[in-house]
């Protein structure tokens, strides 16, 4: 993207770029509907049909499906998801540029996390479910656990690269204090940080929908799993996209924050 | 007074076990408002010494005092100039300016008009909220001086501030801190290799000898340039034409290739 800026005529590429990309779409979209209405080379029980999808959708929309409407499910997990994330961040931004500061603070905490990192979020579901039962409650512990190592880890590599010389700078500039925190170490930081957020809501979004699967009132998940034991296909497809777009408009969201937050970032 | 006093100043880096001396025995006074270059082969600890200066490394022996105090720590009254510039990236080119002074605590309205005349000297007018990466290197090191000089600092401190610009752009700057310089005096403490830019620049030229690094020889820039009247000249290049600075640049040339081990040339 940032060479793409930067050469002269990087914008009519891009647009070039952007029609490619809508082409090859509707190829896949046209394959798609030869295949299985018109010649019904691929049956309706392995591979819904585009119509059998926008009845699914539908369905799904207005008459709602496993205990929910559409928008019941994506607020259901979208809300899950922002709770972990926000309280992995919270906890974790914080702890890594800790870390990354404090040579005592590192040595203090990286022995448990370095015992924690290597265990899957997934594996954490059973004593989730062992502590706080089926509900919301156990989802949120588990999406907490993926969201909080990728915060903790990026935000003490934002620390850990800081330009010494940029240090050196703001000690002769006698700067000290919170305005060394808030005003060289968070925004030297600032980059490593949002990949770190970046990766931690890919990591939640991935988690709540397995934790879903294993048991839930309403979500996204929910529907995935029920659409599997009543063997509906088009409601899978359904379910798969819904959680694509969801975790899309988070990520663009949190693209948009980036640029708001570092805006000397921009070529 | 603010000067700068290396008295009997040694530096030892231990690694593995052994002990690298980098300097050894370096005794100077740069005094208030001369402008001192020290030149010298690369690895000779000259940018050391302006860092022990600065406050941020300490000599292993000896003592280093600036206005008669030790110094212990880096501070907004040793204002340092850095080759790589060191700006804030996420600050404008006011901000960074301004940041220094904030931090002393000076009064917003002061500010303002420090940090609006340093920028007019400078000749950044325009550019006032461009972030770095926005600006040249050039136009970098404009900022990075002016940050510098808007603290009013005893003493500036310059680590081959214009090592990583082109030389046309090397060349201006040059000229116009020549023209800071008569126009605001301070000690100055610069560092460089380029021989030129010592001899044009400054009172002093303290030639260190390689690792590890002592002082060769000191030669006195400031008498000849009064005495050939050097100032009556607008440009560089004029100055760079006259007899007595093609004289005082051989003999610093031939002292650093004295310097040189056999085997790197």
């Amino acid at each position: 993207m940032a060479t793409a800026r930067s050469t002269p005529g990087g914008a009519s590429r891009g647009r070039r770029a952007v029609w490619v990309g809508a082409a090859a779409f509707a190829v896949a979209l046209v394959l798609w509907y030869v295949l299985t209405t018109l010649t019904g080379v691929i049956g309706s029980a392995r591979f819904p049909s585009p119509p059998e999808v926008f009845a699914a959708f539908r369905q799904l929309a207005l008459d709602g499906y496993a205990d929910g409407r559409l928008h019941q499910h994506v607020l259901h997990s979208s809300k899950l998801v922002l709770m972990g994330f926000a309280a992995a961040v919270t906890a974790g931004v914080p702890l890594g540029l800790a870390m990354g500061w404090s040579r005592r603070v590192e040595a203090f905490v990286n022995p448990i996390f370095l015992t924690i990192r290597p265990v899957p979020p997934l594996a954490w579901i059973p004593l989730a479910i062992v502590w706080l039962g089926l509900g919301d409650a156990a989802k949120v512990m588990v999406i907490w656990f993926a969201a909080f190592v990728p915060s903790v880890i990026n935000a003490y590599t934002g620390v850990r690269s800081i330009e010494p010389y940029l240090l050196e700078a703001s000690r002769m500039l006698g700067v000290r204090g919170w305005s060394f925190v808030r005003e060289v170490l968070l925004p030297a930081a600032l980059p490593h940080i949002f990949t770190g957020l970046r990766l931690s809501l890919q990591a939640s979004w991935t988690t709540l929908v397995a934790a879903e699967l294993v048991g839930a009132a309403l979500g996204l998940g929910k529907v995935l799993n029920a659409s599997a034991q009543d063997i509906f296909p088009a409601m899978i497809l359904i379910g798969m996209v819904f959680v694509g777009i969801a975790g899309g408009v988070m990520t663009c969201t949190l693209a948009l924050v980036e640029a708001r937050a570092a805006p000397w970032r921009q070529g | 007074m603010s000067n700068i006093v290396f008295d009997a100043v040694t530096r030892v880096f231990r690694r593995d076990g052994k002990d690298f001396p980098t300097l050894d025995g370096i005794s100077l006074e740069v005094r208030d408002r001369e402008f001192v270059a020290i030149v010298g082969p690369s690895g000779c600890g000259k940018t050391t010494c302006l860092r022990m200066a600065a406050g941020l490394e300490f000599p292993t022996s000896g003592r280093v005092s600036v206005g008669g105090k030790e110094v212990t720590e880096p501070g907004p009254d040793r204002a340092v100039v850095f080759q790589q510039f060191a700006l804030f990236p996420w600050k404008t080119v006011w901000d960074n300016i301004d940041f220094g002074l904030r931090n002393k605590g000076v009064l917003e309205a002061e500010r303002r008009r420090r940090v609006g005349d340093i920028i007019t000297l400078m000749g950044l007018e325009g550019y006032e909220s461009a972030f770095p990466h926005q600006l040249s290197g050039g136009m970098q090191q404009r900022v990075a001086i002016a940050r510098a000089y808007v603290l009013d600092p005893d003493v500036l401190l310059m680590d081959e501030p214009f090592g990583a610009l082109d030389a046309q752009t090397r060349t201006v700057m040059q000229e116009e801190l020549v023209r800071l310089a008569r126009k605001n005096p301070r000690t100055v403490l610069f560092i460089t290799h380029a021989v030129e830019e010592a001899v044009y620049l400054s009172d002093r030229v303290v030639v260190m000898s390689r690792r590890p690094g002592t002082i060769r020889e000191v030669i006195d820039v400031a008498s000849v340039r009064q005495s050939e009247n050097w100032d009556r000249l607008e440009r560089i290049e004029e100055v760079m034409d006259q007899d007595s600075f093609v004289h005082l640049r051989t003999r610093i040339w031939k002292l650093l290739r004295e310097q040189q081990a056999p085997n790197d040339h």
